[in-house]
Parts: C-alpha cells; structure tokens; sequence
C-alpha cells in the first residue's frame, strides 16, 4: 500500500431516521473547516428541499474531508452518504461497498430501532468496520449507558470506549474523528491492476450530463480514458475526473485505487450508469466485475393522472425530469376510462412513491391523482403461462387462473413493549405469519412477521404509527412469492365499472373492505340530480352496496330589489366546484373525494 | 295622463335602509333604530336626488313602483306622503300604476294606512315570516302573529283589496307540520298574494354565529313540495319559484326583475337596470346622504356598473326568465336575440330527467327543478 493510499478513510453514517446521521455529517464537514459555519445550510449533505423536511437522505453524495489527526498527520476522509430508508435499502448496501467502515449513530433517548439495525447487519455484509457513535447526549432523557449495553447485545460489537457526542450543539466531534481514523481500515486494492470502480450513485447535471459517483477498488482512471460499463457494455470516452468537496466538485487529473471521485463522460441519462455496475478501461478491461450488482426494481406501483387532463404532457415531462435522476422510477403510458390518460408508475417502495407524488407537486406545480398502490402479482394461468400483472385492471379473469401468487415481505418491527398487542393485532389483521419475538431489553422489542406487501402498501406506515403513538419502526425486505387466494374487486357508480377503483384482495377481506370503500364513495360523493348507486362487486356478483341520494334541494337566491348579483355569485361559486369534478362515467366527483376513497384507516375502526 | 302602448315604461325602486331592530336572518342594507330626524333627512335627499335626476328619465312612462327596505312602513304618514308627491311632480306616472309598499305588521297603525291610500298605495306587503311566535322570536322579529292579524284586517277594513304576505320556511326547528298550520292560517285570510322564501343563512348575520338546528336537505323538499301543493289546492298559482298569486294579481314590478324590463333603483344599495347597464349604488347611508347634500350626483357612490355583452345578456335572460313557472319562450328569445334558444342552450339531459319540461316553444322548470335550478344553470349558462 502506498503513502497517500494508506491516508485515506472511506467511511458512512448510518442510522434510523432521525437520530441524526445529517447533523452528524454537517459537524464534520464544520469541524474540518470543509465548510464554515455562515456558508453552511443547515444538513448540506441533503441536496433536495424534500429531503431536508422530511430529515430523510434520499441520493448518496460523496464529500472529501481533510483531517489533521492528534498524531500529526493529514489524512483524506470521504464522507459516503446514504439514504436513510429501506425503500432504498440496495443503494445503502452499494454506498456501504464503497467504504471500509460505518459510523453507526444511535439516538441516546431512543436506543436501536429497525432501521439501526438493518443498516447495521447491510454493514456487517459489507465487512465494515462499525463505529458506534452514541448521539443527543445533550438531551435530558439521554441514556448512554443503557444504549452502550444495548448495542452490545443487540448487535453485538463493542461499544464501550465508543464516542458520545451531540452532533447539534457539537459535542466531542474530535473523538469521532479520531475513530474514524484509528479504527477504519484504510482502502487495500492495486492501483496498477486492471481498472475497477464501484458506481454507487449518479445524477444529471444539464452542463455536464450524468455526473457518476464512484469508488476505485483497484487501477487507475485518468480523463481521456475509454472506460466500459460492465453490466451494458456501453463504452464512454472520460470527459472529467474529480472529487467533491463540501462546495462541489473539484476538477482533477486521476483517481486511483482507494479514492473517491465523479466522472463525466457525455452520459446523458442516470439509466446507463447503475448503481453497483462496474466501470472498467477498454485498454486493460477487468476480467470480472464487482459483486453484488442488481437492477434495482420496483415493488410498489400507482397510477398516476393530472387533475387536469390537459396537462397530460406536462406530467410527462416532469416524469421524464425526474427519471433523469432516479433510475428506479419506472413509468408508463396507461389509460384509465375514469381518469384519462396517465401513467402506471413504479416504485422501490411506498416512501419513493410518495416523494416522487410530492416532487410532482411541488417542483413541477402538478395537481395529481394517485391510484391505489399495488403490487406485482404473478399468476399461473391454467394453459400455463405466467403473467406479471401490476395494473390491478389488467388481473386476468378467474377461470383462466391456475394459480396466484403474491409478493411477501419478510418484516421486522421494533416497539416498546406496552405497544406489543396493539400491533400483533394489526400485523394479524394484514394477514401477517408471526415468526418470533426477541426482547432487546427490558422495554423494547423486536417483532418478526411475514406480511403479504399489498397489506402493506395500503396505510401500513399510518395504522403501525397510530397503534405505538409514533414508537414503533418498520423494516422490511421482499422475501419472495407465496401462492394466495386473491380476487378482484370492482366498484360501480351508476352501474359502470370504475376502473380506477379497481384493486385486488385477499378474498377473506374481500367484504370488508368492499364495505368500507362503498361507506366512503357515498360519504364523499356529493349529491346530484339523481340517485347514484355505489357497488362493489367480484365479478358480478355484488358484494357491497350503497346509495347517494339524490340532490333535491340547492340554495336559491332571490332576487330582491332587482340584485341579481347575488344570484351570479352563487352560479360562479357552483361553476368553479363542478370544474374541478371529474366525470366517472355519469357521475361528477371531486378529485379530493376520488383521494379520500383511496386512503384506508383501519385502525379507525 | 292617457299612456300610449309602445311608450317606454319603467319601475321605480326605493329603498328606506330602516328597521326598528336588524332581524336575525337579515343582509339587506338597513340601519336599525332609526332615529325620526335622520329619516326625515333621508326623505329630503331622496326628493333631491328625484328633482335632479327627473330631466334624464323624460319620455320613461313609470308603472310600478316598490317602496322596500329596510323596513318603508316606518315613515310616517307626512314623510311618506311628502315622497310621494314628489314623485308624482317628478316623474310621468301610468294610470294603471302598481305602488306597493312593504310594511312590517307592528308599524301598520290606521294612520299610516290611510296616509298610504291617499298616496295611491295599491299593494300592501306585509312581511309576516311565520304564523308561529316561536319562530318570530328566534327570526328576531317585532311582532307577533296576533299583531299582525289585527294590521292585516285593518287594511282591508280601509280597502286595500291587494294584500301580499311574506313568509319564510326551513326555519330552525320548524317541521313541515308546523309549515303547514302556518300556511293554513294565512290561507284563511285570503290574501291575493304569498312570497314564501327558504331561509338561507347569510354570512355575518346573527344566524351565522348561532348554532341553529337547521331541517336538512330532504325535509326543506318536502317542505317546499308541501307548500306548493297547499297553497295550488287554496287557488293560489305559482308564477315564480317563490312567489304565489290568486285571480293573476302577480306582482308587476317583481316581474320586471324577472323579465329583464327596466328599473330605477334610488337610496343606497339600491339596484337599477336602464339602458342596458346594471348598475348600484353604494350600501352607506351617510356617502348618500353626503354626496347629494354636496349637490353631486351619486354616481359618486356607484359601486357597480357593468353592461352585460350579449353571451351575458342571453345568459341573464334565461337565468331570470326561468324563476317563473313560464319558462322561456323561444319565439320570443329569437326576436329578442335572433337566435334560436334549443340550440344556444342544452336542456335534453334536464328533460329526461324531469327537472325540465318543454311545452311547444316553452321551456320551463319542474317543481323538482326549481328547487335544483342553481345546480342546473350552473352547467347550462356558460357567460355569467
């Protein structure tokens, strides 16, 4: 190992959603003068306005830091980030791959949650180098000893001489930075071998194309060279190499084993260059790539319409927008006949899901219409085709079903114990299997179930949170197909199939919530002129019924003195109403009643 | 004054913005306890206003005239007959002219009745609400159902042989039977004409802030289906939504209002319609008061005028025409407009539905449809 090799940390912070890896990661920048104080937005490691709200990290970034340890010396820190949700768990794992160690931050008034965890066992299977750091011990609920024994059993390093900061009022920062240094390996891997960088992240810059993130496991890579993508094939001519520094990025000649940089190379969408691929030279091609590529795929997916069907090309544009940064977002044309044209989209996970629906709103001053989130269902048709259907609609018709197969999730919840019942019921409600239960300490536990993900991707999140006042966290990682008894549900109005209510189900909660929906249609249906029936139906036979009755009464104005304005302000109030309906067939609905339909509280009842 | 046919003819509004108190349900322009001196000031500008103003409405035959408010039986009898000669010495009067004045049933005393006979008062509002004196307490009216009988039978006793009643329902806690003993003690009295109005809560009344226990939407139809019924089986004809008459005595200037004729509005917050403008005046007293002590005219406190264009002027006219039970009639919308009215407006759906219903070249609302006539002419009327 060379001088400058055996100077570098290549590390990331993990930990459960806000116990506060981002602080964490704006002290260091800080206390390394990468950035001062007044130039600091507050967590600038978080690029997206979104993800600052939401204190979530969605794309990793990479920042270079220089550090001068107590021993004297200087050494390179790269600061890795990754995203903080199992959404998003195989970019984690891509990012971890990229270092030798892992900051585990561990919130002092909270101790382990889900997500800790997992994070934590991602790490173990990267061979890192885990640093726990104890964090909010300025906080007076701060248990310190009582989270070093906890991490110590439950994930079972050492965590006894383990810093102890307060990241927000910049406690005892030195110490973690001396652990980095201390305690994380530096980078092995042969600078002159066959060229080999990890891509664990990349984004689109309108001046420079895709701007890619990598770690060089071995060789060297300068500008000008021809470098291919292992898993495409595609071949690119290097434009740039560089690293980033806390204020962007830094143009440089070469980065070489160790090292972590961007290259531009004229790519024009995040779609060729994967996270987990593998870059290599076309003059000294590597003979295998790096392990442990995957195309990310989506789990969950919705359809998604503009309020406004005129604004139909506008939607896609901001999709096509979005996708430039986001190779798992996957979408396509579909046409609903209550909705109009839209797009069937798909998602990691109900998290991505919502950003994106977010992001269309926001940065793209979108009004949108979601569909039910659903998942992939794989069916044996009885001639013995399989068929992948995502689009609840298109779920083939009973008598050609050989077998149906839904996607299960293996899930792990951590709660305080007095939340346990409450939440066996739930995961009971969802169809869930229990596995086992483990106590983490005297207070809290963990829960092992396999859940069916379209029980999940309904309000799991929101009955889960409701049931533990906000306490219990989620984990979950797709564990496969199991055959299942599912049917379709269709809904009516006025007799006409709602396709876009259309959803399938386990056929045992195929009456309740047949019922549940048709209760929900009716309450947000507003009267019209006539009587509106409201069905639920499989097949045809009706399962659930209900009626909105007909308006009989609006409100008159006279016209006194000959004040008919009065009256044309009311005519205006009501015209601006009706044009936000949507027509479902005969029937006129608000697109906020068409929401509420879609957003199932079960705990409610 | 012998009125030749094809002379231009108009109505003539006034409104007096005073009550005694404000009622509960009540956003008309109006200033509660008005003070006798401020009245009589109000009179004195309203005749200025008349004397100035005369010269332009020249050659305007007036055929109906409204005295509304507020509350007009609250002038007393010289006030009231002062305006009244001054109108007369003002404007060209029809020799058939309609003149009501809207009357609170506590203010009508033998003195004003005979005063409004002399002053050619041909119809008689009266704004009874209820027949029930709960209700009257809790609308926040003066009078009491007794009071008002006692008013009414004096004015026949004085000849006034054109009597309206107002009256209101979906009141809070009332029920369709409680409606119905209303209607049957009104009935009795056989007066020639009945309003009767759903009550609406307007925003900043006292309704608005109370917690009222309001019949819903099924039970104000069936009140509304029960109360057509009645007063059709007691020889009252429907002529508009609201508005109810015996032996054809509609009345004429209301009709203006619906048939898009003209109208002169004077006071604040009165409206007009002449010459194709619509136009307002201002809801304060005192910028009235101020702007013609100052010898201006008030189109100083105009708040609002607006020529309809023609898509609007077509929209206005359906919109109103179909208040009554009449219904447009196409022949007359294509010599009005030159258009013809089944193609320029789609009332199929709203046939089929019976909300509608078509009579040769008429076009009309159901009692079904009235009730639903904002829904429908909402998505009708494209312009206004």
């Amino acid at each position: 190992m060379n001088e400058k090799q055996s100077k570098i940390r290549n590390f990331s912070i993990i930990a459960h959603i806000d116990h506060g890896k981002s602080t964490l990661a704006d002290r260091i920048l800080e206390y390394c003068n990468a950035v001062s104080k007044r130039e600091m937005e507050e967590q600038l490691l978080d690029n997206m306005d979104l993800e600052r709200e939401r204190g979530i990290t969605i794309k990793a970034r990479a920042v270079r830091i220089e550090y001068t340890h107590k021993d004297g010396q200087s050494y390179v820190l790269n600061l890795i980030d990754t995203p903080g949700h199992v959404d998003f768990n195989y970019e984690v794992s891509r990012s971890l791959n990229a270092c030798e160690g892992a900051l585990l931050v561990v919130d002092s008034t909270q101790g382990i949650e889900a997500q800790t965890l997992a994070n934590a066992y991602l790490a173990v299977d990267a061979d890192l180098e885990i640093v726990p750091v104890i964090n909010k011990i300025d906080l007076p609920s701060a248990d310190v000893d009582r989270v070093r024994t906890e991490i110590e059993d439950v994930i079972g390093i050492i965590a006894e001489d383990c810093p102890a900061v307060s990241a927000k009022v910049g406690l005892n920062i030195d110490q973690v930075l001396d652990a980095i240094v201390d305690q994380i390996p530096a980078p092995k891997g042969d600078p002159d071998a066959p060229l080999k960088c990890l891509i664990f992240d990349s984004y689109y810059n309108a001046y420079l194309g895709v701007v890619v993130y990598v770690r060089v496991m071995d060789g060297t890579l300068r500008t000008g060279d021809k470098i291919k993508l292992m898993s495409t094939g595609a071949i690119y001519d290097v434009v740039e190499v560089g690293y980033l520094d806390a204020f962007g990025l830094k143009k440089g000649e070469s980065l070489s084993a160790g090292e972590v940089g961007y290259i531009t190379a004229s790519i024009k969408t995040v779609s060729e260059t994967r996270v987990g691929d593998t870059v290599t030279s076309t003059t000294n091609p590597a003979p295998e790539p790096l392990n442990g590529f995957k195309e990310a795929l989506p789990m969950v997916f919705s359809g998604i319409y503009p309020a406004d069907g005129a604004r139909y090309n506008d939607l896609r544009d901001a999709l096509d927008k979005l996708k430039l940064n986001d190779a798992a977002l996957s979408f396509e044309p579909e046409t609903s006949i209550a909705l109009g044209f839209g797009f069937r989209c798909g998602f990691l996970g109900l998290l991505h899901m919502e950003i994106i629906q977010e992001r269309l709103e926001r940065e793209f001053n979108l009004d949108i219409i979601t569909t039910a989130p659903s998942v992939i269902y794989k069916i044996q048709k009885t001639d013995g085709e399989i068929v992948y259907v995502d689009n609840p609609s298109n779920y083939p018709s009973p008598d050609t079903i050989s077998v149906a197969y839904e996607p299960m999730v293996k899930a792990s919840i951590i709660t305080p114990t007095e939340y346990v019942g409450g939440i066996m019921d739930l995961c009971q409600d969802r169809r869930g299997i229990f596995k086992d239960m483990k106590y983490l300490d005297s207070a809290r536990v963990e829960l092992h179930y396999s859940l069916p993900l379209n029980e999940i991707v309904y309000d799991f999140f929101d009955a889960l949170k409701s049931r533990s006042k906000g306490y219990a966290s989620l984990d979950y990682e797709l564990s496969g197909y199991e055959a299942s008894n599912l049917v379709k549900l269709d809904f009516l109005l006025n007799g006409e199939i709602v396709d876009a209510l259309t959803f399938i189900v386990h056929t045992e909660k195929a009456y309740g919530r047949a019922r549940k929906i048709a209760e929900k249609l009716k309450d947000n249906i507003s009267r019209q002129l006539f009587e509106i029936p409201i069905q639920a139906a499989i097949g045809s036979k009706i399962i659930a019924r209900e009626t909105v009755k007909a308006l009989r009464k609006d409100v008159l104005a006279k016209c006194y003195g000959g004040d008919i304005t009065r009256k044309k302000k009311l005519l205006e109030k009501q015209k601006e109403g009706k044009k936000k309906m949507r027509r479902l067939g005969s029937v006129e609905v608000t697109p906020e009643a068409f929401m509420a339909v879609l957003k199932l509280d079960d705990s409610e009842k | 004054m012998i009125v030749k046919s094809n002379m231009r003819k108009a109505g003539l509004y006034i409104h007096i913005p005073f009550c005694v108190r404000k009622c509960n349900y009540c956003d008309f322009y109006s200033l509660g306890c008005g003070s006798a001196s401020s009245i009589s000031e109000y009179i004195d500008a309203l005749c200025t206003q008349i004397e100035r103003e005369a010269e332009q409405y020249k050659g305007v035959i007036i055929d109906t005239i409204f005295l509304g408010g507020g509350t007009p039986s609250l002038l007393s009898p010289d006030e009231f007959l002062r305006l009244c000669g001054c109108i007369r010495a003002n404007f060209e009067l029809s020799s058939k002219l309609e003149l009501t004045i809207e009357a609170n049933p506590d203010t009508i005393t033998r003195e004003r009745l005979i005063a409004w006979r002399k002053g050619g008062v041909s119809r008689l509002s009266i704004g009874l609400q209820s027949a029930d004196d709960e209700e009257l307490r809790m609308l926040g009216r003066i009078h009491s159902y007794e009071g008002f009988e006692r008013a009414y039978r004096l004015a026949r006793e004085l000849g006034f042989d054109n009597i309206s009643i107002d009256l209101m329902y979906a009141l809070p806690n009332q029920t369709t039977q409680g409606l119905e003993k209303s209607l049957e003690r009104v009935c009795s009295l056989s007066p020639e004409h009945i309003s009767a109005y759903c009550l609406k809560i307007e925003p900043s009344t006292p309704f608005s802030k109370m917690d009222l226990s309001l019949p819903d939407e099924d039970t104000q139809y069936e009140m509304y289906m029960m109360l057509c019924d009645y007063l059709s089986s007691h020889g009252y004809e429907q002529y508009e939504i609201s508005n109810f008459s015996k032996n054809g005595r509609r009345c004429m200037h209301n009709l203006k209002y619906w048939l898009r004729e003209e109208y002169i509005g004077l006071g604040p917050s009165a409206h007009s319609f002449f010459d194709g403008i619509r136009y307002s005046y201002a809801p304060s007293l005192d910028g009235y008061l101020s702007s013609i002590n100052a010898g201006k005219m008030p189109e100083c406190i105009l708040e609002d005028t607006h020529e309809p264009d023609e898509n609007e002027r077509e929209d206005e006219y359906v919109m109103l025409r179909l208040r009554l039970s009449d219904g447009v009639d196409a022949l007359e919308f294509e010599r009005e407009f030159g258009k013809d009215l089944f193609s320029r407006y789609d009332f199929d759906k709203f046939i089929k539905s019976g909300h509608m219903k078509r009579t040769g070249s008429k076009i009309a609302f159901t009692q079904k449809g009235f009730f639903v006539s904002n829904y429908i002419l909402s998505s009708i009327l494209e312009y206004i």
